[in-house]
This record gives C-alpha cells, sequence and structure tokens, in this order.
C-alpha cells in the first residue's frame, strides 16, 4: 500500500476539506461484526439509496485495523457501481467529474464494545440509579461500588442485633475484619470488570462524610498499582475519572490521586438535572477511550469529513427526527451483535434510550442466555431442543458471529434470542422507570431484521417482544440505513430527510390492531371492518389467541372500523367502537391483528405452545 | 472467527509471544534479557513462591481530618499462593519453550522472545500457557500406551471426559484434539464455558481449572482432525512446543500451539508465510457452521448475486470442491480461510 501524500492526522489537503456542493456521501457503520457502507447520490433532484456492501469487520486480528473492512464493503459498491471510490486505501473525495469518489464521508461505529465505568464513592442506591440514567443511551457499563465506609454505615453489623433498615445513625462500625474483607472483595471485583473509567459520587454530607471519597481514590490507586506490578497493557496509562462528587473536595481527590488518573470535574450528581453534563462526560470518555483506540482509527480520521459517531447517537437523532417531524410516537429497535438498542421518541419531545451493551445476537448472545435462562429462549422455538444443544449454538455463535443461519433450524434460534434481546432491553428501561408508552409507528433494524428470510418472521419478533398494543404500524430497515442517517444529517441534513423518505422506511409491513384486556378465550375477540378505495367491503371475525391478517397492499389504503367484544379494548375502553378519522396503510404483509392478548402469555403445555407458535408463523408468512 | 494469524495451521511465521505461565497473583523474576537467544529448554523465569500485599501506610491521603483507615485495608495481610498449573511449581523455573531471541521483559517478569515457528490455531481451549515435548497419541489403547509425563499429546480425534481425567493424571501438561461435547468439557473443566470464553481477565477466570491445558482444533463435537494439521504436527513429534489454550471472546484470545522450526528448515533464504484471508477461487477454506461444519476444500465459483440457503436468507455465497470431490453452495460468511 502506498502512503499518503500528507502525514495521517496532521493538516488535510484542501482536497479532503468540506465542499460546499454536495453531490454524493458513503456513510460507513462499523458495528461489532459486519462493516456496512451506503452510498446517496442525487437521482431527478433527490438523495437517494445508490449501492450498499456489506463487510466483516476487521478491528480484531489479523487484519487489526477497522478501514480494511470498510474498503472490503466499498469495493462491493465499486462493483455494482462501475465506479471507484478508492485510491491508494484511501477514500476519493471530492466526486470528480467522471463520478469517481465522493463528496463526503461519515463513520458511524458501534465496534470496540461499550466503556466500562466504575461507580465510586457514596453510592447510595439513588445515585447508583442516576448514573445508570446518565448512560442509557450511551455505549457504556456501570459497575457500581459503593466505598467500604459508605456500605458500612448504611448497613448495620449483625453484631449490633439491629436488622432494621439503614439507620446510620445507630449503626454499630463494621469490625476490621469485616472491613478489610470489603476492601478485597472490591478490588476482586475491579479485578474482573477491567475498569476504563470511573465516576465518583457522593456529596460527603452522610454519617461516613467525606470518607467515601477518599476511599474511591485508594482503590483507584490501588488498582493502578497492581497493574503496574502485573504489567497488564493498562499499566502506565492514567484512568479517566469523572468527578461528580462534593465539589469542595474535587482538588484533594486530584492532590490524592496524582499522576495515576486524570479528573474530569462535572456537575455533582444529585438529581436528574445533572444528568446531562455526567452523561456528556461519559460520552466524550467513550470517544477518547474506546473509539480513538480502535486499531486503524488514525488512518480512518484522515478519510473524515466528520468526527465519527456513536451509531447509538445517530439512531436517537434519527428517532427523535421521526417523532418530531411525523408528529408521531416512535419506538426504535436495534438488535446487533453486541448491542441492543430500543429508544422511544415521542411527538412532545420526550426521549428513552435504552442502549444495552452486553446483549447482542452475535458475540454477546451468551449473555442473553445468561440472564434469561434455557426455558424463555426454548418457549419461542416450534420444536424441541436440548439444553445442551442452546448452549452449543450460543459458543459457536460467539466463536464465529459472523455466521449466516442457513438452515430454518438455526434461524428460528436466532429469533428467539432476538426477542429475549429486545425483551432484555425493555426490562432495563423499566428499571430505569421508563414507562413504554403506546406508539405509533415501531421500526426495526439491525442485522437480524435486514436478513430475515421472510417478513413476517420480522413482524412475530417485534409483536413478541414489544407487545405493542392498539394501533400501530412496523416498518423493516431492510438496507440498515437509519442508523447511518443521524449521522449523515449532521453534514447533510436534506439528504438525510431525502433518502429516510424515499429508501430507509420504505419497508412498510403493515398497520397493527392489538386488542387488549379480557379477551374471552374461545370466542371472537373483535370483528374488523375494511372497506378498500374500490368499495369492496371486508368484515373479519378474529378469535382470541389467533393472529389473522386481512390483505391491504403497501401503497394501499382503506377505512377501518373495529367492534371489539366487550370486555375488549382497542384504545377507547373496552367494548368501544373504533373507527379511523383517517385511512390506514397497507404494508409488504398487510392488516395485521394480533389477538393474543396482552400481556401474551404462550400455552404452558410444549405440543400446544409449539403448534401455536406454527400456526402464528404460517399466518404472517413467516 | 477469523483466525489471530490468518490461518488455522501455518508452516512457518515469526511471532512474538509473551512467555508466562499465568497462574493468578503469580509473579516472576525473568532469568534472561532483551537481545539474548534461548533455546527451549532453557529457563527463562523464576516463579515467586509468596506475594505479600503492602501496607497501604504509605500511599498519599486526602487532605483532610484524619480517617483511621482499617488494618489491612487494601487487600490485607494475606499471603497469596502461587497458583500456576504442572509447567512448574512456585520458586521453580519455567523453560522458553521456544528458540529465538529475546525481545523485551514484561512488567509482571514475563519474557517476550520472537522465534521462527508453525502455528497451530484452535477453535477453543482453556489453561494456561505450558511448554512440552510434542507427543502423538498413536492408539486409543490407554492402558498399553505410554505417555511421557511433560508433555503435549496431539490426539487427532474427539476427546472425552475419561480421557481427560486419565490425561489430568498421567502427568501431562496439555492436549491438543480436534473436538469435544460441551457436556465434557465442562464436566472436566467444572466450570460454565458460556461464562469462561466471556470473561475479562482470564488469569481470574483460569484459576480453578484444572492443571491440563487444552486446544480443540475444531471445536465442539466430534468432528476430525483435518489430514493438514495431524500432517503438520506428526512431523514436529518430539520438538518442544508452547502451548497457550486461554480463549476468550471479549478480548480475541484464542488456543494456539507453536513450534519452533528446527535450524535446518530456518535456511538463509528462509520466508515466513503471509496469510492471505480474502476469499478467493483456489483458496482452501474450512466450513465453519451449518450442515457441513468442518468440512474443508477449495472455492471453485463465488456467485456474484446472493443466493437463497434452506433457512430463507439471502446471502452472497460460494460453490466449494470438498475434500472428497463432491461440492456444495454456502454462504460466504460460513468460510474461513485456512490456506
Amino acid at each position: 500500500m502506498q502512503t499518503l501524500s500528507h502525514v495521517e492526522g496532521g493538516p488535510k489537503p484542501a482536497s479532503s476539506q468540506k465542499p460546499t456542493v454536495i453531490n454524493s456521501i458513503l456513510v460507513a457503520d462499523c458495528g461489532t461484526v459486519f462493516t456496512k457502507v451506503s452510498l446517496f447520490g442525487l437521482v431527478e433532484g433527490q438523495f437517494r439509496l445508490m449501492a450498499r456492501g456489506e463487510a466483516p469487520t476487521t478491528a480484531a486480528p489479523p487484519q487489526g485495523d477497522i478501514t480494511k473492512g470498510i474498503v472490503q464493503a466499498i469495493e462491493n459498491i465499486e462493483f455494482v457501481t462501475g465506479r471507484r471510490f478508492i485510491s491508494q486505501g484511501h477514500i476519493i473525495t471530492p466526486e470528480e467529474a467522471d463520478g469517481d469518489g465522493v463528496d463526503i464521508f461519515i463513520t458511524t461505529i458501534s465496534a470496540g464494545g461499550p466503556i466500562r465505568l466504575m461507580v465510586l464513592g457514596a453510592v447510595s442506591p439513588a445515585l447508583e440509579e442516576l448514573a445508570d440514567q446518565a448512560v442509557s443511551g450511551l455505549y457504556a457499563e456501570t459497575h457500581p461500588l459503593a466505598a467500604p465506609s459508605y456500605a458500612a454505615h448504611s448497613q448495620p453489623s449483625a453484631s449490633s442485633g439491629n436488622t432494621a433498615a439503614p439507620q446510620a445513625a445507630n449503626a454499630s462500625p463494621w469490625t476490621p475484619e469485616r472491613t478489610a474483607l470489603e476492601w478485597e472483595r472490591q478490588l476482586e471485583r475491579i479485578r474482573e470488570i477491567q475498569p476504563q473509567a470511573a465516576l465518583i459520587v457522593g456529596l460527603a454530607d452522610g454519617p461516613a462524610g467525606p470518607h467515601p471519597l477518599q476511599e474511591a481514590c485508594q482503590l483507584l490507586l490501588n488498582m493502578t498499582k497492581e497493574r503496574a506490578e502485573k504489567g497488564v497493557p493498562q499499566a502506565g496509562k492514567r484512568i479517566s475519572v469523572v468527578y461528580a462528587g462534593a465539589p469542595q473536595y474535587v482538588e484533594a481527590v486530584r492532590h490524592m490521586l496524582g499522576n495515576a488518573a486524570e479528573v474530569i470535574r462535572v456537575e455533582p450528581l444529585i438529581s436528574q438535572a445533572q444528568l446531562g453534563s455526567t452523561s456528556t462526560a461519559i460520552n466524550n470518555l467513550y470517544n477518547a477511550e474506546v473509539i480513538q483506540r480502535i486499531p486503524g482509527y488514525n488512518t480512518l480520521q484522515s478519510w473524515f469529513s466528520s468526527t465519527p459517531v456513536a451509531t447509538a447517537t445517530s439512531l436517537s437523532s434519527l428517532v427523535r427526527f421521526l417523532a418530531q417531524h411525523y408528529a408521531m410516537n416512535v419506538t426504535a429497535v436495534d438488535v446487533g451483535g453486541a448491542t441492543t438498542t430500543v429508544m422511544f421518541a415521542g411527538e412532545q419531545g420526550e426521549f428513552m434510550p435504552v442502549v444495552h451493551s452486553g446483549v447482542g445476537v452475535g458475540p454477546n448472545v451468551g449473555e442473553i442466555l445468561q440472564q434469561v435462562g434455557f426455558q424463555r429462549i426454548a418457549r419461542w422455538l416450534p420444536f424441541d431442543i436440548t439444553e445442551e444443544e442452546l448452549r452449543e449454538y450460543v459458543l459457536n455463535c460467539m466463536l464465529h458471529p459472523h455466521v449466516t443461519p442457513a438452515q430454518m433450524r438455526e434461524l428460528q434460534i436466532a429469533q428467539a434470542f432476538a426477542r429475549e434481546a429486545i425483551s432484555v432491553a425493555l426490562e432495563e428501561g423499566r428499571r430505569h422507570k421508563f414507562a413504554w408508552p403506546d406508539t405509533d409507528l415501531i421500526l426495526a433494524t439491525g442485522g437480524i431484521f435486514a436478513h430475515t428470510a421472510r417478513n413476517g418472521q420480522a413482524a412475530l419478533i417485534l409483536l413478541d417482544s414489544l407487545q405493542p398494543k392498539g394501533v400501530t404500524s412496523l416498518v423493516l430497515d431492510r438496507t440498515m440505513l437509519v442508523s447511518q442517517l443521524g449521522a449523515v444529517a449532521t453534514v447533510a441534513p436534506v439528504a438525510a430527510v431525502q433518502v429516510n423518505e424515499n429508501d430507509a422506511v420504505t419497508h412498510r409491513l403493515g398497520t397493527c390492531v392489538i386488542p387488549f384486556g379480557n379477551l374471552p378465550s374461545g370466542q371472537v375477540a373483535l370483528r374488523v371492518g375494511i372497506e378498500y378505495h374500490n368499495g369492496r367491503q371486508l368484515s373479519v371475525d378474529v378469535m382470541s389467541g389467533s393472529i389473522e391478517v386481512i390483505p391491504l397492499r403497501l401503497n394501499e389504503q382503506a377505512l377501518l372500523t373495529l367492534y371489539p367484544a366487550p370486555t375488549v379494548d382497542v384504545g377507547l375502553g373496552p367494548g368501544e367502537r373504533a373507527r379511523a378519522a383517517e385511512e390506514i396503510d397497507g404494508g409488504l404483509i398487510g392488516l395485521i391483528i394480533d389477538a393474543r392478548g396482552r400481556p401474551l402469555v404462550l400455552p404452558e403445555e410444549r405440543r400446544e405452545r409449539q403448534a401455536r407458535l406454527l400456526q402464528w408463523m404460517q399466518v404472517l408468512g413467516g | 472467527m477469523t483466525y489471530l494469524l490468518g490461518w488455522s495451521v501455518i508452516p512457518q511465521i515469526v511471532v512474538r509471544r509473551e512467555r508466562w505461565p499465568g497462574g493468578y497473583k503469580t509473579r516472576g523474576t525473568p532469568l534472561v534479557y532483551p537481545g539474548q537467544e534461548v533455546q527451549s529448554d532453557q529457563p527463562v523465569i523464576r516463579l515467586y513462591k509468596t506475594e505479600k500485599v503492602e501496607a497501604l501506610d504509605t500511599t498519599p491521603r486526602l487532605v483532610l481530618p484524619s480517617v483511621s483507615m482499617p488494618a489491612g485495608a487494601g487487600g490485607g495481610n494475606r499471603d497469596y499462593g502461587y497458583a500456576g498449573n504442572g509447567n512448574g511449581l512456585a520458586g521453580d523455573t519455567v523453560p522458553a519453550g521456544l528458540v529465538g531471541r529475546v525481545v523485551d521483559i514484561t512488567g509482571r517478569g514475563g519474557v517476550v522472545i520472537e522465534s521462527r515457528v508453525a502455528a497451530v490455531e484452535g477453535t477453543l481451549g482453556a489453561g494456561n500457557q505450558v511448554a512440552g515435548v510434542l507427543t502423538m497419541w498413536r492408539s486409543h489403547a490407554v492402558a498399553t500406551a505410554v505417555i511421557p509425563p511433560g508433555a503435549i499429546l496431539v490426539v487427532p480425534g474427539p476427546l472425552n471426559f475419561t480421557m481427560l481425567r486419565q490425561a489430568l493424571s498421567s502427568g501431562i501438561v496439555g492436549i491438543v484434539a480436534s473436538s469435544i461435547s460441551l457436556r465434557d468439557l465442562e464436566g472436566f473443566l467444572q466450570t460454565d464455558l458460556i461464562s469462561l470464553l466471556n470473561s475479562e481477565d482470564m488469569e481470574l477466570a483460569q484459576a480453578h481449572l484444572p492443571p491440563l491445558t487444552l486446544l480443540f482444533t475444531e471445536g465442539l463435537g466430534t468432528i476430525a482432525m483435518p489430514a493438514r494439521t495431524v500432517n503438520l504436527l506428526s512431523r514436529y513429534q518430539g520438538s518442544v512446543a508452547l502451548l497457550a489454550g486461554a480463549t476468550s471472546v471479549r478480548q480475541g484470545l484464542f488456543p494456539e500451539l507453536l513450534i519452533s522450526l528446527p535450524l535446518k528448515e530456518v535456511q538463509r533464504d528462509w520466508q515466513p508465510v503471509q496469510p492471505e484471508t480474502a476469499l478467493e477461487v483456489d483458496a482452501s477454506v474450512r466450513i465453519c457452521s451449518g450442515e457441513h461444519e468442518g468440512a474443508i476444500g477449495e472455492i471453485e465459483y463465488l456467485f456474484s448475486h446472493e443466493q437463497v440457503f434452506a433457512s430463507g436468507i439471502h446471502a452472497r455465497a460460494a460453490r466449494i470442491r470438498l475434500e472428497d470431490g463432491s461440492r456444495v453452495v454456502v454462504p460466504l460468511t460460513l468460510l474461513e480461510r485456512i490456506g
């Protein structure tokens, strides 16, 4: 590979500066397992998706350079378009007269894993919750470790005989042996976590005073010393510390940590009002500790027209835009190899993101099994499976995350894991006290959805895991564009809007009607009346426990009237008839009526459950 | 999985590896220096027998009203015993395992050696790094087989729990085999393999494993070792090899066996193999999953358009001519280049 004409990372030549006129955009989304590249260009004055390519992400050895995977994906686009975008190992920019090159190159990244953050100091349950909320939309894992003195004052010792809830004023102090054990436990925990950064919290106004802050520093010093002794790769590097504790002790903390840590001061974390500054600081740490350390980042930086964006951040921008632009509540689901993201954006500006960095259907599929257990996975399968077979599937998936399920059995297992990945993310959101509201549009993206064999499979995954109620629409992002468009909007907002409308959200699966309440077993839950444009009318009785699909094609619309049973609700109250004020849209599947009930309860008996699962799959064309 | 060195078997390559026997809280003193040439049986590290934690009194404190820290805080005064495996007890020396040149000393006392080796990378393994004499397992009649203690045994077929227990009691330090069932492997290791592969701290995770290092070339199941791997290992029978079993998806660690090439093979014009990983026509590949898992063949044709498979999924694909002459069409994502 020939060298560049300028120093990597140094001043870029004029041709690399952002052009005043943008006619073409190349976007690379570097996931943990796959790198996806999309080419946008002008067609009849509108930005459209021209081509896309995909290749395995190459951050890990033997390639050890993330740009190689990007180049491979771009070569797919070169093959399709006949245009050249790579010259001497670098992006050709701006676009040339013969069509080679692009005006803008952007990258979104979710590869590299989450930043592992210890939460230290006076970590009360409330502060632990706040720390979790601060990182809920980021690729970050928090690991709380309350300082021994804080724990000692919060938990009365058993010898005192005081078994009541935390009674700091009356609690007997821990014995020295107990405290020593707690120190050792915390050091052991730090060895397990291998943290990349720390967040220190606490106002020093509790019974333990400033001691928790001191002990937080002590833990960090011990960790640094041990790393130096062990000669681990992080040895010699200063650990980054976000200090969100008592402001009067920030200099003392800096003094104590000395050269062992770089301390970043933010507003003391007391309530949700301070989440923003903590979140921003952690996001900056993520960029510095994770993204900028990805092998090949320096080369990638020389290609940029703008700073790379975390994929979750890009997705959140797009989701919030959709909610505001279309004045509707939007839920987006992104199930990746290592991360599962669920985001809700409301038309009033509400926004609830959950980025679960430890859970995915690729290398992190084992984490799903560890969290939910064998039964919760097996219940979604229309066939018998042993726990050993499932564990073997998980291990093979972890060792070979690129593998495409070529057999139906493997595909159904993968989709079962996708359901539980979404469920785990939703449960994480509920722990943050997110109350997931009803949603008008559900948008699904990620490899597992983009590569589903049939649209019905994707629809069923969403209905089973999200369990929406009332009336909603399902849209599938088969081209995996939505997580790129947020980043595109930062440099070319018009292009982002046009591609979104023309190409990103075009795989509309259909409108879903999900009655809820007390669905009478063995009886009609809902009668659906539909009136097509040509005047034809159709009436369908939907039995409780079933799914029905009423024909309503893509770009077709119809008037809908719902007649629920007396105890069944479709959004206006039990038994209340509902007639849509506007026509509803069709889709690739049609009008889906999911009368299985909410919450969804699968039959306990294995054969019956498997038969029902098969029946639902067949109805949806899965 | 993409092999860390590029291919699963590389007949000649230059590597740099830290010689470190592992062992939780182990410390060592290097016996060699950077630039020194070493032989495979030459001691390069002396291990510490115990370790004590320093008292905290010497560490800096916040400028605050005095706080009396509890005695032994920060780790206490416990002694930490050496928790290594059969490659040497505390106080013993650790052999290089490789022929080559010392290029660095690590903070924990490990020795980085550069060597020209034949390398075999496994799919799955467990256990700390060990050095031993490569010994081919010729017979499955355990009672009559003679296994030298301190050997690295090569079994060209699947292992089972009974064989592992026998190996453990025989004094060998490691086994290279083709595959094993999940149940047998977890039964022997007495650990959850999924948790083990997800570990952040491999030394901590492996601290309680049986002192026998394992490498499985094919992974889980009953797949036999490919002939090319068996042939390479047979060729170097009797040589000292370095075997590391640690497998961590989080850390991108995979098991490997390194055999320093004999002097006669390292000629003046010796060139290391440069593994090419691109999937192209005539490339040797292994099918890593699905109906033909473990099969080896050559890429005969790369389809321009996505093909449809039994699952209904569309994917870019290749036609593979297998070793038995049959042909199969598989998604590109199921292929690992091996030559």
